[in-house]
């Protein structure tokens, strides 16, 4: 194939600064500000990572930003995890079905208690065993399933 | 109408000329509207027997077979030169038999279809007899012997301690309640009975437990060999098949035939082995009552040989009634938009309820059936027992026959009653199974698709050899077609509404084999190629080709599991689909809903673009890539595809002929065959079809977009 992909050599990129949603950053001698770093498979692949500059033109791709150096992958990563913030279930009290809705009472890291509506459809199992459940408002949450306890895995297990 | 008969009347055969064969024989008379008669195709000729006279036509002399249609009637004609002839008179409930006879006298004529590739292609559409199902049906359920066995033991043994009670009342009666002693007698004969009623309790729970066991298994079993068969099989047989047809088979038949298994089969043991054990006791009790007992025996066996005529016809009508059910529910969901679009629900509702009333009536008659059947029988058997207590009584009276004996005659000839009864009804429910069984073994013994072992790196040149191809054995989708593309060109199909372009297409998947001829890649016939490593280097992405209800990467990995994220972006790329995956909520991991109904046309014809490429496919075969998109959009797939066309050979199928603008060579198709080929440019010089097509195309465009085209 001989699409145009502009393939991006982390040892060549350094993340100089960043915003709330932007980094700067430096590729070999070119400098570009407000840099939009996109996870094109946000669940799958979530090193994978596409930079944009400020007109949404894509200025290249890396295949694994965790290979960049420590301080870079720091700064990214600090935009990533506000853009790209996943909250995870520690605990499934319990699930009610109200016609077609599933009600979770769940507790959700750095939230607490809380309570999700969803389909009968809504967890995902990605290839590599991640967990993801997504709400009828399409907000996606993700399980470690090794950390539920029995009644949450249980619980997790209906809705398989 | 019976098309190349095994048999034929001595009349027909007699007048059988050296070398003349039968294609098709049809019987006319069947209406009221029809003349008696009947009308025999052959290689040769079209013979007409009427009460009248007779008459023929030799092939050679007819230029054209048609139908013209009436009120009630439709008259099969031919042309001959300068006049024309009408031969046979049909009802129109017989109109798609008329049909077939004009269109296999047209394939002969007009089309030249040679006879043995009519008679190849006709044969190989007949469904196989099949015989002895109920034997096969066990055969393939070996994995659950071990527990149809242990099934049937527990049956068995709980039959057995069913007949030990009335024997025991037998006792209690005679020598407690009679006589006044005996009260150790009572006490050991109650504590018995409760011995008996404790086993029964314990004996039905764990056979409880092993029935749903069986259930579970044969059902997996069957339904499992079902769907591995579906997958396997060519996609011909999946067009053979309604999905409604298909579901009721998977889920009702099989059901049934798990009913058959757990449940009749275990009451045809148990009520045969009741019938032995039990008629030994009436006969040791009285043999002159048990003479009387077997009266209705011979009554019941006439019943179910007559019943064993009708019934399939019933139960066949139900299940198709059924089918038609699950059809219109399943036609209405796969065409939702559509519907909705043109306001066809109320339509869609009243054909449910029409088909769900049939299927009632269905059901009715078959119950009326049975009515008609079983009751008068039942009554025989009152008969036969009012006739026991008559002469058993006065038997008592005189002295004759103990009064305990009476009444355990009496209670065993109802025990040895009821399970002929249960036969009976056994008899009518694999009455019912048998037609499900045929159904489920005509998906079990489709045929596999079956490649050869070559396996070798594809360069790309392709080369169609006189091939002949019909999809139902009487129209022919292509006509000897025979034409090359050399590797790494990109060659353009185009030509009208059913011309047989996307049938090349999926030729060259394997997807169909032809009738006739040859199809080769590098010059090996595709029969020869691993199907695996044929359809790994060619690919297909057809116009309207549905998504999977998974992410859009996972899409797009159908086409190549084991490509890294980097090869998807490359593939969306080039089919011009990156932009707006990126845009999507949870780009390339998004959900696209049921056959990609989160996505546009234009979005899902560009994802399939891609799963076509991510592959590298030495041949990339589209039909109709632009069809859904814009022109916009079209403009940067057609770029797209102008970058993903090199170093590979291409065949684009289009209507669009706009879309060629870059092909090699452009082959042109007519009623399955190939008209014209050459460039662009050759062929509008040649002012033929092509020529017709693109001005008809330019006239709808406008002035500057034509000016642009034409450029």
């Amino acid at each position: 194939m001989t699409a145009d992909i502009k393939l991006l050599d982390p040892r060549e990129v350094k993340v100089i600064g960043g915003g709330i949603d932007t980094v700067d950053i430096t590729i070999g001698r070119n400098r570009y500000f407000n840099v939009t770093p996109r996870r094109p498979f946000p669940l799958s692949h979530p090193e994978v990572i596409v930079f944009y500059d400020q007109d949404e033109n894509e200025i290249g791709v890396i295949e694994d930003y965790r290979k960049l150096d420590r301080e870079s992958r720091k700064k990214l990563e600090k935009v990533l995890n506000t853009i790209y913030y996943i909250p995870r279930i520690k605990r499934i009290e319990k699930i009610e079905q109200k016609e077609k809705r599933y009600v979770w009472t769940i507790v959700l890291e750095k939230v607490g208690k809380t309570e999700i509506e969803t389909w009968s459809k809504c967890v995902k199992i990605m290839p590599d065993g991640k967990i993801f459940v997504k709400d009828i408002k399409g907000q996606i949450f993700t399980v470690d399933i090794s950390k539920l306890d029995q009644k949450s895995r249980t619980f997790l297990g209906t809705m398989r | 109408m019976k098309l190349f008969p095994e048999k034929l009347p001595d009349e027909i055969r007699e007048k059988l000329r050296d070398g003349e064969e039968v294609i098709a024989l049809a019987e006319l008379g069947k209406s009221p509207c029809e003349t008696p008669g009947v009308l025999v195709l052959t290689n040769k000729r079209v013979m007409v027997r009427a009460k009248d006279g007779e008459e023929e036509l030799a092939l050679d002399s007819i230029k054209e077979a048609y139908l013209k249609t009436y009120l009630n009637v439709c008259v099969l004609a031919v042309r001959l030169d300068g006049s024309v002839k009408s031969l046979a008179v049909f009802s129109k409930s017989r109109f798609k038999a008329a049909e077939k006879l004009a269109t296999l006298i047209n394939n002969i004529v007009i089309g030249k279809v040679p006879y043995s590739i009519l008679k190849k292609s006709i044969i190989a559409k007949r469904v196989p007899v099949r015989k002895r199902l109920f034997r096969e049906l066990f055969a393939r359920l070996k994995p659950a012997w071990p527990l149809i066995a242990v099934s049937l033991v527990f049956a068995v043994l709980l039959r057995i301690l069913d007949l030990v009670p009335p024997y025991l009342m037998k006792i209690l009666v005679d020598e407690v309640l009679v006589p006044k002693a005996h009260l150790e007698k009572l006490y050991f004969l109650l504590g018995m009975l409760l011995a008996i009623f404790s086993c029964q309790i314990l004996l039905n729970v764990v056979k409880g437990y092993v029935n749903t066991k069986l259930n579970l298994k044969i059902s997996r079993t069957i339904r499992y060999q079902l769907f591995h068969k579906l997958q396997r099989a060519g996609i011909i047989y999946h067009e053979r098949f309604t999905s409604g047809g298909l579901y009721a088979r998977i889920f009702d038949d099989v059901g049934r035939l798990q009913s058959l298994v757990s449940n009749t089969l275990e009451r045809v043991v148990i009520n045969a082995s009741a019938i032995a054990f039990i008629g030994a006791l009436l006969v040791t009790l009285s043999v002159k009552l048990t003479l009387i007992v077997l009266l209705p025996i011979p009554v019941t066996f006439l019943a179910a040989f007559i019943f064993s005529k009708f019934a399939p016809i019933y139960y066949y009508r139900q299940w198709r009634k059924w089918s038609n059910v699950l059809s219109a529910v399943s036609d209405s969901l796969a065409a939702i938009l559509p519907l909705k679009v043109y306001r066809r629900e109320r339509e869609y509702e009243q054909r449910f309820l029409r088909n769900h009333r049939e299927y009632e009536q269905s059901q009715i008659s078959t119950y009326k059936l049975e009515q008609a059947f079983w009751p008068p029988v039942w009554l025989v058997f009152v008969a036969s027992s009012l006739l026991v207590w008559l002469i058993g009584g006065l038997d008592v009276i005189n002295g004759a026959l103990s009064l305990g004996s009476l009444i355990a005659f009496a209670t065993y000839m109802w025990e040895f009653y009821n399970p002929i009864f249960g036969l009976i009804q056994s008899f009518s429910e694999l009455q019912r199974m048998k037609v499900s069984l045929e159904r489920v073994f005509e998906l079990l013994e489709l045929e596999e698709e079956e490649g050869g072992s070559y396996s070798g790196k594809i360069l790309g040149d392709i080369a169609y050899e006189n091939v002949w191809f019909t999809y139902d054995g009487i129209h022919y989708a292509l006509k000897g077609v025979t034409f090359k593309i050399k590797a790494g060109q990109c060659v353009g199909i185009v030509g009208p509404s059913g011309a047989g372009k996307t049938t090349m297409a999926k030729l060259l998947l394997r997807l169909y084999k032809p009738q006739f001829g040859i199809v080769k890649i590098d010059g090996v016939d595709l029969e020869d190629y691993d199907l695996e490593a044929l359809r790994k280097q060619v690919a297909i992405v057809l116009q309207d080709t549905p998504l999977f209800n998974a992410s859009v990467a996972e899409n797009i990995l159908v086409g190549k599991p084991e490509a890294s994220p980097l090869e998807v972006m490359e593939a969306t790329k080039l089919a011009a689909a990156h932009e707006f995956i990126m845009k999507l909520p949870e780009a390339y991991d998004t959900e696209v809903g049921e056959k990609g109904a989160k996505l546009s046309g234009g979005e899902k014809a560009r994802i399939a673009l891609a799963a076509a490429l991510i592959r590298n496919p030495r041949i990339l075969v589209l039909d109709e890539p632009t069809a859904m998109l814009d022109s916009l959009t079209e403009d940067r797939v057609m770029e797209a595809l102008e970058r993903a066309t090199e170093n590979r050979t291409t065949i684009i199928i289009a209507h669009r002929l706009s879309t060629l603008k870059f092909a090699d060579k452009i082959v042109v198709m007519d009623g399955g065959k190939i008209v014209e080929q050459g460039s662009h440019k050759q062929l509008l010089e040649r002012g033929g079809l092509y020529a017709k097509l693109w001005s008809s195309q330019l006239k709808a465009l406008t002035r500057q977009e034509a000016i642009a085209l034409d450029r």
